[in-house]
Order: C-alpha cells, then structure tokens, then sequence
C-alpha cells in the first residue's frame, strides 16, 4: 500500500491518532506564537503609522487574520462534517467538532477589534452594516453547533446533526466575503489580496503575513489538541485509555 | 502612539482568547488522564479483592 495512504488509514485509529496529536501540537503552537510574536512586534512597533487612521490601524494586525480564520475554519469545518458524513469516518466527526470552539474564538477576536477600532474610527462601537451583521451571525452558528453538540448524548448522533448544521451553514460565507461588494457597506471593502496587487503599503504588508501564516499554525496546534481531547473522552474505558492514564504525562 | 487605549484593548481581546484556546483543551486532556488513571486503580482494585483466598469476607 502507498504509505501515505497507509498513513492515512493509521491516522483512523484512535490511539494512533492520540499519539499523532500528542507529539505534533505542542510545535504547532509553539511555532505559530513564535511566528505570531513576530508580527505583533513588527506589527506595533515597526510598521509605520497610518497617514489617516495613525497607530489605530495597528489594530487590523489581530483584526483581519482572526476574520480570515472564522471564514476557514468555518469552510473546513463544513468539509469534516461532509466527509463524516458520506464515509462515516469518526476522526472526521471529532476534528469537525474540534473546530468549531476555535472558529467562534476567532469570530469573537474579529467582532470585538473590528469594534474597538470602529469606534474611533466610525464613531461607534457597532453598526448593523451587512459585514457587521453577517459575521455575528457565523458567531451564532459557531455556537449553534457547539450547542447542538452537546445537547445530545450519543456522540456519533450529536456529531452528525451538528455537522449537518455546519453544512448547511456554509451558505454564509460567500454571504460575508462579498456583502461589502453587494450592499452599501460602513466596512471598506477589499485591501488585501493574497494573489493580486494589494492596497496596502509593501511596508505594511510582511506583519500581517506573519500575523495570518502563524494563526494557522496556532490553529493546527489547538485543532490537534482539543480533537486529542474529545478523542480521549469518546474512548474513556478502553484499554488504551487506560494504559495511557498509567503514563506520566 | 496614537489610540494607545484601544490598540492595547484590541491586543488584550486578541491575547486573551488565545490564552482560552490554548488552557482548555489542556485541562481537559489532564483531566481525562486521571479519570482514566482512576478508573484503572479501581479495576485493579477490585480484580484483587475478586481473587482474595476462599473464607475471607469479601470487603
């Protein structure tokens, strides 16, 4: 068998996957702060101000990374929940599930800088503007299936209805990405682009980079370590399990 | 700096979330572990006591 297909199916198997996860988060979070430490540095220190919005647009560092990743973690998700779904892998099912506190996490980081910096900047700490408006309701989604989740008692039932609702609800992301195109928006639209020409000044570009390359790595560390977890619950009581408990951790 | 206040306010969201992210599904995992590590003492516990010498009172 091809090994990484082989690799693949190994990954299936809940104490392989323990393992896997054990080694590979601690370097996934440990670079993604390292690299994100770096932006923040060159982010706030570094970059230079503004010519109209001055040190407040500082804030975008934190602010469009997190937005970024409420959309991706969404979208991806949804494709866990899709293939748990069709193929009835349960990795699938946990890693779906793992995402879901991490994208409503990024969400909150997104609506609550967008609305520190909207109030200097706009006047106001929130308005009902169609970006605004459609990002808190992927908050409400995130935990809709976070609270669907655990409303049921069997796992596999609770993972199935709760992915279906995130399938359902990646209708919304195309909704969110292109709502300052379609409606009058108070948010501006498109700055930066990640294959063409940006908006933004070159010398305002490489911590915001580094802000987005490291919230993912930080986000690969924490989808390994909260799948170990729920990983771990789902197969309390067996014999791996509790050989693991019998090991220092 | 310009708006100090509220890039510090931004930064402080931003850390304190990820500080969430990073702490839960930590004491979570601790917190399986010795459930499990329990559960193991008390099965062997009982697989003891099970194979206690015939005439002894069970406890």
């Amino acid at each position: 068998m091809n090994p990484v297909v082989r690799w693949f199916h190994q990954l299936g198997s809940p104490p392989y996957f323990d393992r896997f996860a054990a080694r590979w988060a601690p370097w996934a979070y440990g670079i993604g702060l390292l690299v994100m430490a770096w932006g923040i540095w060159q982010g706030l220190f570094v970059a230079p101000a503004d010519y109209q919005q001055g040190d407040s647009f500082r804030i975008l560092y934190v602010h469009v990374p997190s937005a970024w990743m409420s959309l991706a973690v969404f979208g991806l998700m949804a494709a866990y929940a899709a293939a748990a779904l069709v193929w009835r892998i349960k990795l699938c099912e946990i890693l779906a599930m793992a995402c879901a506190p991490i994208g409503a996490g990024f969400t909150l980081i997104t609506l609550a800088t967008g609305s520190i910096w909207g109030k200097p900047m706009w006047g106001t700490w929130w308005d009902w503007d169609p970006r605004l408006t459609t990002e808190l309701i992927l908050l409400f989604l995130y935990l809709g299936v976070i609270g669907l989740y655990h409303a049921i008692d069997d796992r596999r039932a609770a993972a199935r209805a709760a992915g279906l609702l995130a399938i359902v609800g990646v209708a919304l992301l195309p909704v969110i990405r292109y709502s300052v195109d379609w409606w009058n928006s108070l948010h501006q639209g498109q700055t930066i682009s990640l294959l063409g020409e940006s908006k933004m000044d070159p010398s305002m570009l490489p911590p915001l980079w580094a802000m987005v390359i490291g919230t993912h790595v930080w986000f690969i560390g924490s989808l390994l370590a909260r799948a170990r977890a729920d990983n771990l619950w789902r197969e309390s009581g067996k014999d791996w399990v509790r050989k693991l408990g019998q090991v220092p951790q | 700096m310009s708006y100090r206040d509220y890039v510090t306010a931004a930064y402080a969201v931003f850390a304190a979330v990820l500080l969430w992210d990073y702490v839960v599904p930590r004491l979570r995992i601790r917190q399986l572990l010795r459930s499990a590590r329990l559960l193991a003492a008390r099965r062997a516990a009982a697989s003891s006591a099970s194979e206690a010498p015939a005439g002894e009172l069970p406890r």
